[in-house]
């Protein structure tokens, strides 16, 4: 199996995805993902030269303007239902600007 | 609760629902209430159903119910009074959607997917929602968090996946169909594992509004059904263009119309290199021969064709799904909604453990493979290759399809494998070698039951293709496969008589 990512690479992957790992997940994650990277290597083997890509299987979309029409939406009791924490009517979040601060 | 026909709800077509109807044989109420015992009494074996809609469906009864009473029954649409179970990834709003994840465990849909509402419109009685690997990462349901559904089949074998519970709950004859979505084969493979029909139609055929999305550009929601019939009736409901879903596409094709066509003068391209893959069982191998020659006989003309870069699909699924699915996840954020691990001072430290513990192995996972593959310096290298497949891959097809009307393939290379048989990603992601790249040319693909396995006993399917959006021909030919093979039946152990109803 071929090193691609290191464990401090998985280090920096997680923290840039948000998600807490302890060490021995660091080290189960990094040789989980070497061996799947391993798979993918026919991608780079391909012949490509020349070969525009496609990014969706429908082609020629187009972004298409709605008339500014005010609409039925959630209310804001039904935007807030399925929140874990709420405060007049609002998301609550830990305090970002005080003591707590985030990283 | 038996019918003069000798069957049970749960083993009737839609057809033969809608008469015993209008013929007042029997309620819409009695039935809705006969299939939710059902569900109640033999789900316990099978753990398809996260969640039954009792109220929702008896409402719904009622309202069939009085319309018959009101003689405009013929009013309420092609699905009207026929149970369908819907994945746990399609919003109906005011039940839980889970995705099988921690992370949504106690979520509750504020609306209603398209889809859904789409049957319901056509009249259907909603009965519950299916289990499913987490956020559809599996080919096994065996990731879902809330434990796995079993092959009605044979208990102690997957039912595959994504779409596990959704064909298993066909399959055990729990309801007569169900939709299932499909982003590298989780609607074709576990219908071939269970032995029914499953239906990815082509991208834009059916808005994917209100499905939690896996890979935008890959995901496409279709039906499961006992019969090609039956499975057309509820594509015709669930097509069609929606204003929320700019990829959903204006479609008024009548997919029921040429099943008795048969396939005299068809080309149907069949492709060697794909019977000869490396993996293929010899079970599957001469199922899918016999069902050639069933069609050759039937008058089709078979066609040799190649896919020539069909072996570059399965990498190129592999980096594209992570990468679609890394920032589809991006915005579980345990805030908005979603789990929230409590006792945080920090927003940082609240994202990292919400994160951590509401997604499983396989999300977290892909979560980290597709960031790894959009980073700067290695996207060259993986994602920008990936789609130029794509390009190779939709040519391949756009030839073929110059040549043939519908390709006929293997589904899986194997049958129903046992729980915990394959633990390895990268074995498992092979489950998908035969269905990932008519995702990635998007064009429409299906799975028809062509009877058992000589060694393993279980089901085995063959995998329809067809030029994209003419979803019509592979439907042509599954019917005619139908009238060789018959209709799918109940899995032994559900069937009335044995069931106990």
């Amino acid at each position: 199996m071929t090193q691609h990512l290191t464990e401090a690479d998985v280090r920096g992957i997680a923290e840039y995805v948000r998600i807490g790992m302890t060490e021995d997940e660091v080290v189960q994650m990094t040789i989980d993902l070497n061996s799947i990277i391993d798979n993918l290597q026919p991608i780079r083997e391909y012949n490509l030269d020349g070969v525009e890509p496609t990014f969706h299987p429908i082609g020629a979309l187009s972004n298409v303007m709605c008339e500014d029409l005010e609409q039925k939406s959630f209310t804001q009791e039904e935007a807030l239902m399925n929140a874990p924490k709420q405060q007049d009517g609002c998301f609550l979040i830990p305090a970002i600007l005080s003591d707590g601060g985030d990283r | 609760m038996m019918s003069s026909v000798g069957k049970s709800f749960g083993e009737m077509s839609i057809r033969e629902i809608q008469a015993g109807l209008v013929s007042k044989e029997f309620s819409c109420e009695e039935m809705a209430r006969s299939v939710l015992d059902r569900i109640e009494r033999l789900d316990v074996k099978t753990h398809a159903f996260l969640e039954t809609t009792g109220d929702m469906a008896m409402n719904a009864a009622a309202k069939v119910d009085a319309a018959i009473a009101a003689d405009t029954f013929g009013e309420l649409g092609p699905l009207a009074g026929v149970p369908i179970g819907y994945k746990d990834n399609m919003n109906l709003i005011g039940t839980h959607t889970t995705c099988s994840s921690n992370m949504l465990q106690d979520y509750v849909s504020p609306y209603t997917a398209t889809c859904v509402n789409y049957t319901l419109r056509a009249g259907a009685i909603p009965i519950g929602k299916l289990n499913m690997d987490e956020f559809a990462f599996g080919s096994s349901t065996e990731t879902s968090a809330f434990g796995p559904t079993c092959n009605p089949w044979d208990l102690g074998r997957v039912p595959g996946g994504s779409s596990g519970g959704s064909a298993a709950a066909v399959a055990a004859g729990l309801v007569p169909a169900s939709l299932g979505s499909d982003t590298g084969g989780s609607i074709r493979q576990p219908a071939a594992f269970c032995g029914i029909i499953g239906i990815k139609p082509t991208y834009g055929v059916v808005s994917r509004y209100g499905i939690v999305a896996f890979g935008s550009s890959l995901d496409q929601v279709g039906p499961f059904a006992r019969n090609v019939e039956d499975a057309a009736l509820v594509l015709n409901a669930i097509s069609g263009f929606d204003e929320f879903d700019c990829t959903s596409q204006h479609c008024d094709t009548d997919f029921t119309a040429n099943l008795a066509e048969g396939v005299k003068g068809m080309r149907i391209g069949i492709v060697p290199a794909f019977m000869e893959a490396k993996g293929l069982t010899s079970e599957v191998r001469i199922k899918v021969q016999e069902a050639m020659q069933k069609l050759q006989d039937a008058e089709a003309d078979l066609v040799e064709i190649e896919l020539p870069n069909a072996a570059a699909a399965m990498s190129a699924y592999y980096v594209l799904g992570p990468c679609e699915a890394f920032s589809n996840l991006a915005r579980f954020d345990s805030v908005r909604y979603g789990y929230c691990d409590p006792g945080h001072a920090d927003l940082g430290s609240q994202y990292e453990a919400s994160r951590a513990k509401g997604f499983g192995p396989e999300a977290r996972r892909r979560i980290m493979l597709g960031s790894y593959l959009l980073s700067a310096g290695v996207y060259e290298q993986y994602y920008y290759p990936a789609q130029q497949v794509r390009t190779l891959i939709t040519q391949d097809y756009n030839e073929a399809f110059g040549k043939v009307d519908c390709i006929l393939t293997p589904v899986a290379p194997r049958t129903a494998f046992k729980f915990g048989e394959i633990a390895d990603p990268s074995e498992m992601y092979l489950s998908d070698m035969f269905t990932i790249s008519i995702n990635i040319a998007g064009n429409g693909g299906m799975s028809v039951p062509i009877g058992l396995g000589a060694d393993s006993g279980l089901p085995v399917g063959v995998q329809l293709i067809a030029p994209a959006f003419k979803d019509e021909n592979m439907l042509r030919v599954a019917g005619a496969l139908e009238q060789a093979y018959g209709a799918a039946p109940v899995a032994p152990d559900f069937a009335c008589e044995r069931s106990g109803d």
